[in-house]
């Protein structure tokens, strides 16, 4: 069973948090660069995530999407690390803008991740975005 | 009568969350799939000393687009009437993961003023298993497209 010790060697938990919310960025900007190989590292195997919709989306389903992608802006703002030994949540806010088929669209929603220290870096093993509340 | 108390104690200590983690510690997925069914009777009944066992501190819960901490869900929770708000836990899987258990499941919800809306989420929630107890550190709800 992993313990915070297991990354912490040498990792303050500001570092943890830094190379998280990096990653978190990584994966937005693979959206901009239609790069699914960058979403295969950061997406554990047996990823889930629900959109906004509440549709289930796996980590095939994810890479496919970004291979597709008309976004061309990807912004996260009030990201907020939650760290839990071996195990991370990130809240947030994203908002993104593309053009589909000639039409314009823009985007903000809010996001929870959850990361898990796994072979030495940390991946996203489950997200969720739903529509910010009044 | 002193009996009776002592009955009524211990009924009581068995219902709560800690003992449905130690039943269920051969089985993680069968402890924290327990654990959703806890934390949703304590919702029910507005029983926040159960649910303050079961949430863990940082806990993050977001509904409807908010993020509420554990002080703020805990006074959602006693002020609401429980017979306008039900909950119904429908499908669920479980993954774990290490110390780290993944719920998704869906849930109706019956809710208003009226006690008759009636709305379907989807959810993911996030446990931790923190020195032998599994605790919700995450809970993220999006109602789904009709």
């Amino acid at each position: 069973m992993g313990t915070s010790a297991s990354y912490a060697q040498g990792d303050a938990d500001s570092d943890v948090e830094a190379k998280i919310l990096a990653t978190e960025h990584m994966w937005g900007q693979a959206y901009v660069s239609k790069d699914p190989k960058a979403l295969e590292r950061i997406l554990d195997d047996a990823f889930v995530n629900i959109d906004s919709d509440g549709v289930v989306q796996n980590k095939a389903e994810a890479v496919a999407e970004v291979s597709t992608s008309t976004i061309v802006q990807f912004l996260t703002e009030s990201m907020v690390v939650h760290l839990h030994g071996n195990t991370a949540i990130v809240t947030g806010i994203f908002q993104l803008k593309g053009v589909d088929h000639g039409k314009p669209f823009a985007q903000r929603e809010r996001f929870v991740d959850t990361w898990l220290y796994k072979n030495g870096q940390w991946i996203s093993i489950a997200g969720l975005v739903t529509r910010i509340g009044p | 009568m002193r009996t009776i108390g002592w009955l009524l104690v211990l009924v009581y200590a068995t219902s709560l969350p800690g003992s449905a983690q130690k039943a269920g510690d051969s089985n993680p997925a069968t402890a924290v799939r327990a654990l959703e069914g806890e934390r949703v009777k304590a919702e029910a009944r507005n029983d926040n000393d159960a649910l303050d066992l079961i949430l863990d501190n940082a806990v993050v819960y977001i509904e409807a687009g908010k993020v509420i901490s554990k002080g703020d869900y805990l006074l959602r929770v006693k002020s609401a009437k429980p017979q306008l708000q039900q909950i119904v836990l429908e499908a669920m899987t479980v993954r774990t993961v290490e110390n780290t258990a993944i719920v998704v499941g869906t849930y109706r919800k019956t809710d208003g003023k009226d006690g008759k809306s009636l709305k379907r989420w989807r959810f993911v929630d996030t446990w931790v298993n923190k020195k032998g107890s599994w605790m919700l550190v995450a809970a993220a709800a999006t109602p789904l497209a009709k």
